[in-house]
């Protein structure tokens, strides 16, 4: 187990395309450290990064305090689970497991023990001896984490792990993933563009866009004061509200500011409220009603319980603590 | 089709049963001749019928051969066709294979015209280059032998081309996976790369092994010692009598033996063939 550093990080492809550009991040020994962004953002680059696989073009990564710039994958102690699992499919699943421990020439019994205890944690020993083929898509998965457990490394590293799952499977393998995590206490560094999974996994997010890290802080640090614009808008489910502030002239508090953010959960309606909102459409989620509407030209989102009486317009009302506020150019917070 | 009238039905049976005799009909004729005594055959009328003579024409083919053309035995020619087909096949493979491994995985300098070299040869079958070959092979002094019948066949850019495209639909990740497993290029090449290619190999190995076992021109240039006479190449001077008829039903129950080593392989390796179509392993 290690930490590992991330220090003034960047990335131009050859043909100079920049997809990474000025990244700090201090991963402490045993952290679960969440990559969140967009797609293209350039997380997986990042990743592949720390993993090796992706030459450093600049700066220095560090794994415990050994830089590993120039160190081939292999020998930076470091483990990977792919999107598509990349499990070798002509090997059965104890080979799959047994692979890279066999290639670093580890005694035969210390492997057999480790295949063990990983089929046991991950619950494949029943497919052992089966061809991944013979799998579905979580036991793959399984099987692939297996293959990073049984290297027993300084650090896991991980590609959107549960992208190829049914939602129902993803929320399962999260927490499993989580739990495992907790148990083994490895160093993770997990990639993925599901905002929920993000929050849910990590003990510190990174959200990244375009290439630059935007905030580093913990799920609810992020998601209670958020650093920009864009992490305000991409952090949340439904997303936050954000209003241009020349839209909506008249709210109190909201001077100097340039786009206001407030979340859709804490909006209410309140009979003399400052916003008025036309609505356009309702979606019934079951527990809670999402209405979407707009006020001053601007979209905005609220959610109502679902036997709140709704009419064509709405007067709503909020907390002054709950406005997040940005600046127009930069999108940088301000309150 | 997913119509279903009994009318194209019977067209198309008709024209599919229309194609097997055309193209079985030679190989029955063949084996019919090889079944009857010279005169059956040369004194008009061609049997239809296999004749009495099968077991004598056959044993004496293997035993003995035909003298006055100074072939050696069936079996001697037959094992030197196999030799020969077996290290076209085998080499073919083995350089194509290392050929795309390189090419697909390794960037060195000049890779581009390491490339567009061997597709130039695709454009050199040895019926091409048989001249200036054949004096090298000559100034070697591998005329008569083994080497001299095997390795001017054995460069191919066909298979270095089937083998590329078979490496680039390798997923990236199972590269990647395989170089955080720490294994190194050769043994990514024998513990992943080789066993996934398993059945492309047989495939190739069929085609690669038929086209060995009927080179014709190429032997026949190269080998004046009896005791190298490859089958196919065997069969042209056993017709070429020089005094007298050809021995028409020798000739053809030779042809006839000539045939069954690539239907036993076509037969042998199809388990594999169809294995290799159902599977979808990458
Ligand atoms: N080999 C490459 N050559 C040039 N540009 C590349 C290469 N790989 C990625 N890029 C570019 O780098 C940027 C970041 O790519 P990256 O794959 O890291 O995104 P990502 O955040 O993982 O996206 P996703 O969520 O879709 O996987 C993208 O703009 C992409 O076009
Ligand atoms: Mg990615």
């Amino acid at each position: 187990m290690a930490s590992i550093t991330l220090d003034n990080l960047g990335k131009i492809y050859p043909g100079g395309t920049r997809a990474v550009g000025d990244v700090n991040i201090d991963i402490a020994d045993g952290e679960f450290i969440v990559l969140v962004g967009p797609s293209g953002c350039g997380k997986s680059t990042l990743l592949r990064m720390v993993a090796g696989l992706e030459s450093i073009t600049e700066g220095e990564v560090r794994i415990g305090d050994r830089v590993v710039n120039r160190i081939e994958p292999a020998d930076r102690d470091i483990a990977m689970v792919f999107q598509n699992y990349a499990l070798y499919p002509h090997m059965s699943v104890r080979q799959n497991l047994a692979y890279g421990l066999k290639n670093r020439r580890t005694p035969r019994a210390e492997i057999e023990r480790r295949v063990t205890e990983a089929a046991e944690i991950l619950q494949i020993g029943p497919f052992l001896d089966r061809k991944p083929r013979a799998l579905s898509g979580g036991q793959r998965q399984r099987v692939a984490m297996g293959r990073a457990i049984v290297r027993e490394p300084a650090a896991f590293l991980f590609d959107e792990p549960l992208s190829n799952l049914d939602a129902k499977l993803r929320v399962q393998m999260r927490l499993e993933i989580k739990e495992l995590q907790r148990r083994l206490r490895t160093t993770s560094l997990y990639v993925t563009h599901d905002q929920l999974e993000a929050m849910t996994l990590a003990d510190r997010l990174v959200v990244l866009n375009g290439g630059r890290v935007e905030q580093i802080g913990t799920p609810l640090e992020v998601y209670r004061k958020p650093a920009s614009a864009f992490v305000a808008g991409f952090i949340g489910s439904p997303a936050m509200n954000l209003l241009d502030a020349r839209a909506v002239p008249h709210l109190p508090g909201t001077a100097h500011a340039g786009t206001i953010g407030i979340r859709p959960e804490d909006l209410s309606i309140a009979a003399n409220g400052p916003i008025e909102m036309e609505v356009t459409a309702v979606e019934e989620l079951g527990a809670q009603r999402l209405v979407h509407g707009l006020t001053g030209g601007e979209a905005i989102t609220i959610t109502l319980p679902p036997d709140a009486p709704l009419s064509e317009t709405l007067r709503l009302g909020f907390d002054r603590g709950n406005l997040h506020l940005f600046q127009r150019e930069t999108g940088a917070r301000i309150n | 089709m997913i119509e279903n009238r009994p009318g194209l039905n019977a067209l198309a049976h008709l024209a599919l049963i229309a194609g097997v005799v055309i193209v079985a009909l030679p190989v029955w004729i063949a084996f019919v001749a090889s079944t009857h005594t010279a005169t059956d055959f040369s004194s008009g009328t061609v049997p239809m019928w296999p004749g009495p003579h099968l077991v004598e024409n056959y044993s004496r083919m293997l035993d003995a051969g035909v003298s006055t053309s100074g072939t050696p035995p069936v079996g001697r020619m037959m094992l030197n066709s196999l030799i020969m087909a077996l290290l076209i096949a085998c080499g073919k493979i083995a350089i194509s294979i290392l050929s795309a491994f390189a090419i697909v995985y390794f960037r060195f300098p000049l890779r581009g015209l390491a490339f567009w070299c061997i597709f130039v040869t695709l454009m050199l079958p040895v019926e091409v280059r048989i001249v200036p070959t054949f004096q090298v092979v000559a100034g070697l002094g591998l005329l008569n032998s083994y080497a001299g019948l095997s390795v001017p066949l054995i460069a191919s850019a066909t298979a270095t081309f089937l083998f590329r495209q078979v490496f680039l639909t390798m997923p990236d990740e199972l590269v990647e996976a395989a170089r955080i497993d720490g294994a190194g290029p050769m043994k990514f090449f024998r513990d992943i790369l080789l066993p996934l290619s398993r059945t492309n190999m047989a495939a190739l190995f069929v085609i690669l092994f038929i086209y060995g076992w009927n080179q014709y021109l190429w032997p026949l240039l190269i080998t004046t010692d009896a005791q190298y006479y490859t089958i196919v190449a065997g069969i042209k001077r056993m017709a070429d009598a020089v005094d007298g008829l050809p021995q028409w039903h020798l000739v053809m129950a030779t042809a006839v033996l000539a045939m069954l080593p690539p239907v036993a392989v076509v037969i042998g390796m199809q388990k594999l063939f169809v294995k290799g179509l159902v599977e979808t392993e990458k």
